[in-house]
């Protein structure tokens, strides 16, 4: 726990000042006259729900959006700020969710993109500077690595490097852990700790509180465009700030409903499949949630994929209520009972283009119900069974007949849920289930995996929040390198299960 | 000022809203278009300006050529015939995501099946005949789109290469068949003979309907024209109201997401090839059968080509095709009383196509971003602002070639 106290600059003046911003989009106040004041060498929280206005007041800031109310101080001087070019003239860098990096383009070659600095290239000197910077704020990347072969940590680590690079002083960082596995978060806060000491001013936008509370010096809370309270770590806790973002006392522990487990329902032999899987046994039951704890890229989203049959197992047998459905067609799989909530909802989950009564009926367009023998969609039933779909799930949205895109991260996965659940699966699998969603929906989420628990369904859970595993799971196992390495009672240690994560727990398999 | 929170959140889903949203999607079309032609008019102006020629003679002479008299508009749509095939047939593919070069080749396989048909089957009874030629045709068609087709689903490999390379091999082929297999057996009179076929039996030809309309024969205007127009009807119907076509939309914009709900990918895309094949193999008719009434050496190219242009302007749109088809013949027959009436070189109109397509391919763009913008923002979830749900915004990480076909596809996905 370093950073107990806002480390340095509290006495000093503030180095930007928002003062009573106001941002309009047609229909919506996204910012009404916000005041935030970011002091030298801090780490700045600014959380709220999707939506609360966060990251709109950053692209103010950034000067992507020009600002229709209120004044913004730099170094104490008011400032206009009309475009990113002005932004970081005075030190002002933001890292936006999604990364604009060249591919083929090493990492100093990104770095220096818009930067060179004369007309000949000098590329060592270059990268001397970014292994120097690297260096400085212990940043794990190498300066002559290709970018196509970093990962998403790494990518990220070059776009921070690429602000600094351009003598940024205060960095804002948009959800930047939404993208990383656990370990990689705590890189990335190691990072930012350096970057404190050397007194620069990081603005973090996040909503996963307990990375708030563990990295941040001061936390400014946004609901529906205002600011309403500002507080420190030592002050609040993960509760309070919850309640502060959504309005409401949120449940991080929600009652597990009692129900008889019964039979098994999904009982997977010996899988193996393409390098990820290793032989892989486990056992659902109806009314159980097995929760498969594990760090990210040690074969769940093969585990999901072959399940649900995106993926041809090599070896072993997976069956559901006894009926072998190993190597059949996503078709065959989901008309034998099986649900899936996939990791990535806009890869695998929703086609964004196109609207929501045609995203609704996704994997169901075979059924009698929805189209005639000829082929023909019986729209009007699909329009029905939508609406319906829409009201029951809560899903915030003008007409189902806008796209999928224009529905917010939560809204998309209501909507994927209603879809799935809908069909009264015997098996539900949920990859990943609340990623990047903020605590309502997540809350929302979990409560519909309960409820599935509750109807008797068996639940697969796969999930790389331990938090998550622990709030819904009957019973967790650890995935380690495509081999299941413990099983855990749901009270389990939280060290116990890290040691299954690792690997190292084979022999105490309860 | 006093805003509380945005009530548009709150408000509960009812479906006939829908309306609006529609209405909205067509104007908006309607402005992009218009405005698109404007600025190539304008831009066209330029250079025939820098020509020393007046725009304004210039462009009502293509005017006058074209919607100026009774005989001109039906050049204008018979040049349009069977450029709406060529179009659908492209049409048809990129909804999956799939990019058919090869409708000119599969356009020339076809008029070889076609001749085929028409001279081995001329037992058949008038009507008979003609059906059996365009069935031939159409299959001809499909036969040479199922090669690329299969190797796509098979092999995965990349059907514009394939398809590229086929269409070099329909050339020999077509010439092959004239010269050996269908190569006239009654000599034709005169002396610098045409390596053709024998002449179709009247019976097998497709009647002239210009006739009607008081249209010179001389324009070849057929009744083609609504077979390509019911045709066009039965694409929008097929990609709109259909499975095949609601699944085909979801390969074409998320793979991944039709895959996961079951859709199998490969098969959707053999059956759009062979549907893409069967509208190409059309193509050719109208100067076999109502033009020249056998397949010679001198056949027209470049059909299949121009209805990539034509798609694009049509914006992939079955209905908009139809027009943008339309537009395409106004322009090309123009060609021929621009150089009666002006010294602006006949590429002038070339390039006055290809401007428009640049045009309309930008601001059908912006539009586009536009559209999805106010919709977003009237989603009512600042949230999926947040979100980088916005597709002008995530356009970065996409790469290139969903950044290019999204270049290609416009928002016509009316929904309704």
């Amino acid at each position: 726990m370093t950073g107990v106290d806002g480390a340095g600059g509290n006495g000093s003046p503030p180095l930007v000042v928002l003062e009573r911003i106001t941002k309009r989009f047609p229909g919506i106040v996204a910012n009404d006259e916000v005041d935030l004041e970011l002091r030298a060498g801090e780490v700045h929280a600014l959380i709220g729900e999707n939506g609360a206005g966060k990251s709109t007041l950053m692209r103010v800031l950034y000067g992507i959006y020009p600002h229709e109310g209120g004044r913004i101080l730099v170094r104490g001087q008011e400032t206009k700020i009309g475009s990113p070019r002005d932004a970081i003239a005075l030190g002002i860098g933001m890292v936006h969710q999604h990364f604009v990096l060249v591919d083929p383009f090493t990492v100093t070659e990104n770095i220096i993109l818009g930067e060179e600095g004369g007309a000949v290239l000098d590329v060592d000197a270059a990268q001397e500077r970014v292994a120097e910077l690297a260096e400085q704020y212990a940043f794990r990347v190498a300066p002559s690595a290709v970018v196509e072969d970093l990962s998403v940590g790494e990518e990220q680590r070059v776009e921070i490097l690429k602000a600094l690079y351009r003598g940024v002083e205060i960095l804002i960082l948009d959800e930047p852990t939404a993208v990383l596995t656990p370990g990689e978060t705590q890189d990335l806060f190691e990072n930012l700790r350096k970057l404190r000491e050397a007194g620069r001013t990081i603005v973090f936008i996040s909503h996963k509180l307990d990375e708030v509370l563990q990295i941040a010096d001061r936390i400014t809370v946004l609901r529906r465009g205002k600011v309403v309270g500002e507080t420190r770590p030592a002050e609040t806790s993960k509760a309070k700030l919850a309640e502060m973002m959504v309005g409401r006392p949120v449940l991080f522990r929600l009652e597990k409903p009692r129900v008889e487990i019964g039979e098994p329902v999904l009982r997977v032999e010996s899988l193996t499949g393409e390098g990820k899987l290793n032989g892989v046994d486990l056992e659902v039951r109806a009314g159980e949630i097995l929760g498969i704890a594990g760090v990210e890229g040690n074969g769940q989203r093969e585990l999901a994929e072959s399940l649900i049959g995106l993926r041809k197992p090599t070896v072993g047998t997976i069956s559901l209520d006894g009926q072998e459905i190993g190597g059949r067609s996503v078709g065959d799989i989901r008309n034998a009972g099986v649900a899936y909530i996939p990791e990535d909802r806009h890869e695998q989950g929703l086609v964004l283009s196109m609207t929501l009564w045609e995203n609704a009926v996704l994997g169901r367009q075979d059924d009698a119900e929805f189209s005639s023998g000829l082929g023909v969609l019986l729209i009007r039933k699909i329009k029905a069974l939508t609406a319906r779909l829409v009201k029951l799930f809560d899903v915030r949205t003008r007409s189902i007949e806008v796209t999928a895109s224009t529905l917010s991260g939560g809204n998309q996965q209501k909507l994927i849920l209603a879809r799935e659940l809908e069909t009264d699966p015997k098996l539900l699998i949920a990859s990943q289930p609340t990623r990047g969603l903020d605590v309502g929906a997540i809350e929302f989420v979990w409560k519909q995996i309960l409820e599935q628990k509750a109807a008797g369904r068996a639940v697969l859970l796969i999930s790389a929040e331990l938090d998550e595993i622990y709030a819904l799971s009957d019973r967790i196992v650890t995935l380690y390198e495509g081999r299941i390495t413990g099983e855990f009672a749901p009270d389990a240690a939280p060290e116990d299960i890290g040691v299954g994560m690792l690997g190292g727990a084979t022999a105490e398999v309860a | 000022m006093a805003v509380e929170s945005p009530p548009v959140l709150e408000r509960p889903v009812d479906v006939p809203e829908a309306r609006p949203e529609w209405v909205e999607r067509f104007v908006g079309q309607l402005l992009a278009l218009l405005a698109s032609l404007a600025i190539a008019i304008v831009l066209g102006s330029v250079l025939i300006v820098a020509y020393g020629e007046n725009p304004l003679q210039v462009y009502s002479s293509i005017i006058d050529g074209s919607l100026g008299s009774v005989d001109g508009f039906g050049y204008v749509l018979s040049i349009a015939t069977p450029l709406i095939f060529s179009a659908l047939a492209v049409c048809v593919c990129f909804k999956g995501g799939m990019f058919n070069i090869g409708v000119e080749g599969q356009y020339l396989v076809a008029m070889v099946t076609a001749s085929w048909a028409a001279l081995e089957l001329d037992f058949l009874p008038g009507p008979l005949l003609v059906v059996a030629i365009l069935i031939a045709a159409m299959l001809g068609g499909m036969a040479w789109a199922a090669i690329p087709g299969i190797l796509k689903v098979k092999t995965g490999a990349h059907e514009v290469v394939t398809t590229i390379m086929l269409n070099l091999v329909a050339v020999s082929l077509l010439a092959w068949a004239i010269n050996f297999p269908l190569k006239f057996t009654v000599r034709p009179e005169g002396q610098n003979v045409d390596l053709r076929t024998d002449l179709f039996s009247q019976k097998g030809l497709i009647g002239d309907i210009g006739q009607f309309f008081g249209v010179t024969p001389g324009a070849h205007l057929s009744w083609l024209l609504f077979v390509a127009i019911a045709a066009a009807i039965v694409v929008w119907f097929l990609l709109r109201r259909t499975r095949l076509g609601y699944e085909a939309r979801a390969v074409g914009s998320s793979p991944g997401s039709a895959r996961s709900g079951g859709v199998l990918i490969g098969s959707i895309q053999l059956r759009l090839f062979l549907i893409s094949g069967a509208l190409a193999g059309l193509v050719g008719m109208q100067q076999i059968l109502a033009d020249k009434g056998y397949l010679g050496q001198a056949y027209q190219t470049q059909l299949g080509f121009t209805g990539i242009a034509v798609a694009f302007l049509g914006q992939n749109n079955p209905i908009g095709i139809i027009f943008a088809a339309i537009l395409w013949g106004i322009l090309s027959r123009g060609e021929v009383s621009l150089q009666i009436g002006s010294e602006v070189p006949r590429e002038f109109i070339i390039i006055l196509q290809s401007i428009l397509i640049l045009t309309v391919v930008i601001v059908y763009q912006i539009a586009k971003r536009r559209l999805a913008a106010r919709q977003l923002q009237r989603a009512g979830a600042a949230g999926a602002l947040e979100d980088s749900a916005s597709p002008g915004e995530s356009a970065g990480p996409r790469g290139p070639e969903s950044a290019a076909a999204e270049a290609f596809e416009p928002a016509d996905d009316t929904g309704n």
